[in-house]
């Protein structure tokens, strides 16, 4: 069972990590241009962006890994000039760790909880606790070079909380994992943060797995923030601004698709509608002529579609406006800051 | 107020009887290096040379007449050698063979300082050395054979391979710590090895006053050429001691250097800030220049000479009776009986057939201690030098040495001093036991594999051997 921090489970949510302005560059190409924002405890802040966006770069400056050309950041209180300060307060998962493989998962979180000055009893302790919390009480006196890739990100998140940390950084957590791993993986992460009342900051390029997950979430696009807030206002800021409510999205019973299409084809708002190839079920309905985006043609147009299907008896498994997926507004925000 | 003082205390808090993080990295590297398998096979691999070696030298016809004290010297040798390039390798893998496995990153996220972990690594690198130099101690005994040798040559090759391995580990690690991968790391490292160990083994390598200076500035040669003057020809360190300059500064400096450049340790190659890889890179070259400014001024008064002296050379003894195979030991006297300091001295070994009709000698086979070089010799000043001639055939010898002064000048020459003889009497007799070095030669290996088997199994012991889910 994860340890709970009862002192700080009823106290306002702080800002734990806070970055002003951050620049890096190598050499003529600008990696960071100004990042800036915050993280509060207990909460799990999506990190996003395209390769090359300055991902990477950022979880390094914030890790003390890399020295900022420009810009401050602090965590937990303590400035960016204090590196090993810092270093005593965050736990980080980087992405392509590497292991030690004949180091038992128990020897290693000892010898990392003694470096960060736990004696050798309380080093002993706290790997047991970590290895039941992370799921590996089983495969503790194992050699870390016999376990399996999902093993390895567990124990890595495991050392990356030997400190108690008040951040945690995982990059790319869930690479590589089938989809029941990184689903426990990633509800390892909810865990990390609500009982532990740690910030989490997670960078990956799996959008379901932010938009599941995350509170709050961070676009980046070519070394500059796209997008910042909570998941949702991201989203919605978004759709305001883009083609909101041109296309909408069906999901039927896939034996139902074709009399669907037959029953929305015949409306008259809908120009055309076309089974989408590489999602079994769903429809794209493109809308004639724009709505304007007022939001009340948007849900009469949206209730005349569904009572059509309900009428014709078609059972709906799914409906969406495109663009109300963190996807699209992912897409579209490094699309429009490629052009 | 400091952005510490507002920090928050919600971390965990550090232990006063915690162990400082040196000894942490220390004990990890040497169980990644020992238990991991990575020094037990590189020692195994090391001993059955050790073995191959001291088995050719007491089984080899030729070899075996190789007296004991040049044998034992020549082990050490072989040994520190091997032990150099052991430790250089090792050295060479320390941190950038950490970047390529990526291990790096999760180390240095830790708030143990950079220097900490920078001696941690190089102790354990180091730990090759004891490891090697006890392995050796019971080759060196055998091929010593008795001889008061041993006692010298372990001091000195205890002492000097220590300063060597401190020398070539932090010269591996220096390099490991500027390179981007482990392969330039290993590529460099064993670029360096050659460069030193191939000049110190080429054959008139001491040949003129370049040779001899090359030989001084590379520390590796300059040592054997240390421990082959002091264990072999009998000089005293003050005589041969400078010597040993080299290898002192390259430790020295190398670990200090180290420890300087070490605490900008960082994932990427070198050291990030621009002034301190100048900086770096000035302390590098400074020592080159360093080496070799020391060079040209301790190097020149070892081999300067002087003036005309009354000679003579005395032998301690005149008749022996031995058989073929035997070793017979004798000393011989030179004294400066002059008022003005000698020249650079040579004794000559001469062995002379008395049966006319017999075999002519090729002192050779007889001796490869030939000749004895020794510097100047001071008004009064006497020098004894050992000898050893092994009897290779039967019949009547007289056995005398010739002193000759070092001429002047190119075109000069200089009167030669003879001593008087040895008889000696040799009966025939054949050695069909060899030294019992089998025991030895096979021994080590064996005991090292028992070793490790051991610590194997405790280790399978120790952990789960599950299978990956």
């Amino acid at each position: 069972m994860i340890e709970t921090k009862d002192s700080k489970a009823f106290s306002p949510p702080r800002q734990i990590l806070v970055a002003e302005n951050l620049r890096k560059s190598y050499g003529p190409r600008r990696a960071l241009q100004g990042l800036t924002f915050s993280l509060k405890a207990g909460r799990i802040l999506g990190f996003l962006g395209p390769n090359g966006a300055g991902k990477t770069t950022s979880i390094r400056i914030l890790t003390t890994m890399l020295e900022p050309e420009a810009g401050h950041f602090t965590i937990d209180g303590i400035g960016s000039e204090h590196p090993e300060q810092i270093r005593r307060r965050i736990g980080v998962l980087p992405e392509n760790l590497g292991f030690p493989r004949q180091m038992t998962g128990f020897e290693y979180l000892v010898y990392y909880g003694q470096l960060y000055g736990r004696t050798a009893a309380e080093a002993k302790e706290n790997a047991l606790r970590l290895l039941e919390d992370v799921g590996l009480q089983q495969r503790g006196k194992s050699l870390i070079g016999s376990y399996s890739h999902g093993m390895r990100q567990r124990i890595g998140i495991a050392r990356a909380l030997v400190n108690d940390p008040v951040v945690v950084f995982l990059d790319e957590p869930t690479l590589g994992l089938d989809p029941r791993g990184q689903q426990e993986l990633l509800e390892l992460v909810q865990r990390i943060a609500r009982e532990r009342n740690t910030g989490v900051v997670l960078c990956s390029h799996l959008l379901s797995e932010i938009e599941g997950v995350c509170d709050d979430v961070v676009i980046l696009n070519v070394g500059q923030i796209v997008a910042r807030g909570s998941v949702a206002q991201v989203i919605s800021r978004v759709q305001q601004n883009i083609i909101l409510g041109n296309a909408l999205r069906v999901q039927v019973l896939p034996d139902s698709l074709a009399e669907a299409q037959q029953a929305l084809e015949a409306m008259s708002n809908i120009m055309k509608v076309t089974p989408i190839g590489e999602l079994e079920g769903w429809l794209r309905l493109e809308l004639i002529g724009a709505t304007d985006g007022d939001a009340t043609n948007v849900h009469q147009l949206n209730n005349k579609i569904l009572s059509i299907l309900i009428r014709a008896r078609i059972p709906i498994l799914g409906f969406e406006v495109e663009g109300s997926r963190l996807q699209d507004v992912f897409l579209h925000l490094t699309e429009e800051a490629i052009q | 107020m400091s952005t510490l003082q507002n920090a928050s205390l919600s971390k965990i808090k550090v232990s006063a009887s915690a162990s400082p993080a040196w000894w942490l990295v220390f004990k990890r590297e040497m169980a990644d290096l020992w238990i991991g398998g990575k020094a037990f096979n590189l020692m195994l691999i090391y001993s059955v040379v050790l073995g191959v070696m001291v088995y050719i030298y007491s089984f080899n016809t030729e070899l075996s007449l190789i007296p004991p004290k040049e044998a034992t010297y020549e082990m050490l040798k072989n040994a520190m050698a091997v032990s150099m390039f052991v430790g250089l390798i090792i050295g060479a893998d320390s941190l950038s063979g950490e970047r390529d496995r990526a291990t790096l990153e999760s180390l240095l996220l830790t708030p143990a300082s950079r220097r900490q972990i920078i001696v941690g690594k190089f102790l354990a690198s180091i730990s090759t050395w004891p490891a090697a130099f006890v392995i050796a101690i019971p080759y060196l005994f055998v091929l010593a054979q008795g001889d008061e040798v041993l006692g010298p040559a372990l001091f000195w090759g205890g002492l000097t391979g220590t300063i060597l391995v401190i020398g070539y580990t932090a010269v591996g690690m220096l390099i490991s710590f500027w390179s981007g991968s482990n392969k330039v790391s290993y590529f460099i490292s064993l670029g360096v090895y050659a460069v030193l160990l191939v000049p110190a083994e080429l054959p008139g390598k001491s040949a003129g006053a370049a040779g001899q200076f090359m030989q001084w500035i590379n520390p590796m040669a300059a040592v054997n050429h240390f421990l082959s003057k002091h264990l072999v020809n009998y000089r005293s360190v003050a005589e041969v001691g400078t010597f040993l300059t080299t290898s002192i500064v390259l430790a020295v400096l190398s670990f200090g250097t180290l420890l300087l450049v070490g605490s900008g340790l960082r994932l990427e190659a070198g050291r990030g800030s621009k002034v301190w890889a100048k900086l770096g890179r000035a302390i590098g070259l400074s020592v080159i220049a360093g080496l070799l400014v020391a060079s040209l001024l301790l190097a020149s008064p070892a081999y300067a000479f002087q003036g005309e002296q009354d000679l003579t050379i005395t032998i301690d003894g005149d008749y022996k009776l031995v058989k073929t195979g035997d070793k017979v030991e004798f000393n011989t006297l030179v004294t400066n009986n002059g008022s003005q300091a000698s020249p650079a001295l040579i004794v000559a070994m001469n062995i002379i057939n008395l049966d006319a009709a017999g075999d002519v000698v090729d002192p050779e086979d007889w001796s490869p201690q030939r000749t004895q070089y020794m510097q100047s010799l001071a008004p009064g000043e006497s020098l004894n030098q050992g000898w050893i001639v092994n009897t290779i055939l039967e019949g009547d010898y007289m056995v005398y040495m010739v002193l000759v002064p070092e001429p002047a000048a190119a075109e000069t020459t200089s009167h030669p001093v003879a001593s008087s003889g040895i008889h000696l009497t040799v009966a025939p007799f054949t050695r069909l036991n060899p030294g019992g070095v089998l025991p030895f030669a096979i021994g080590g290996p064996i005991l090292l594999l028992v070793i490790t088997y051991f610590v194997y199994r405790r280790r399978r012991q120790q952990i789960d051997l599950g299978g990956s889910e």
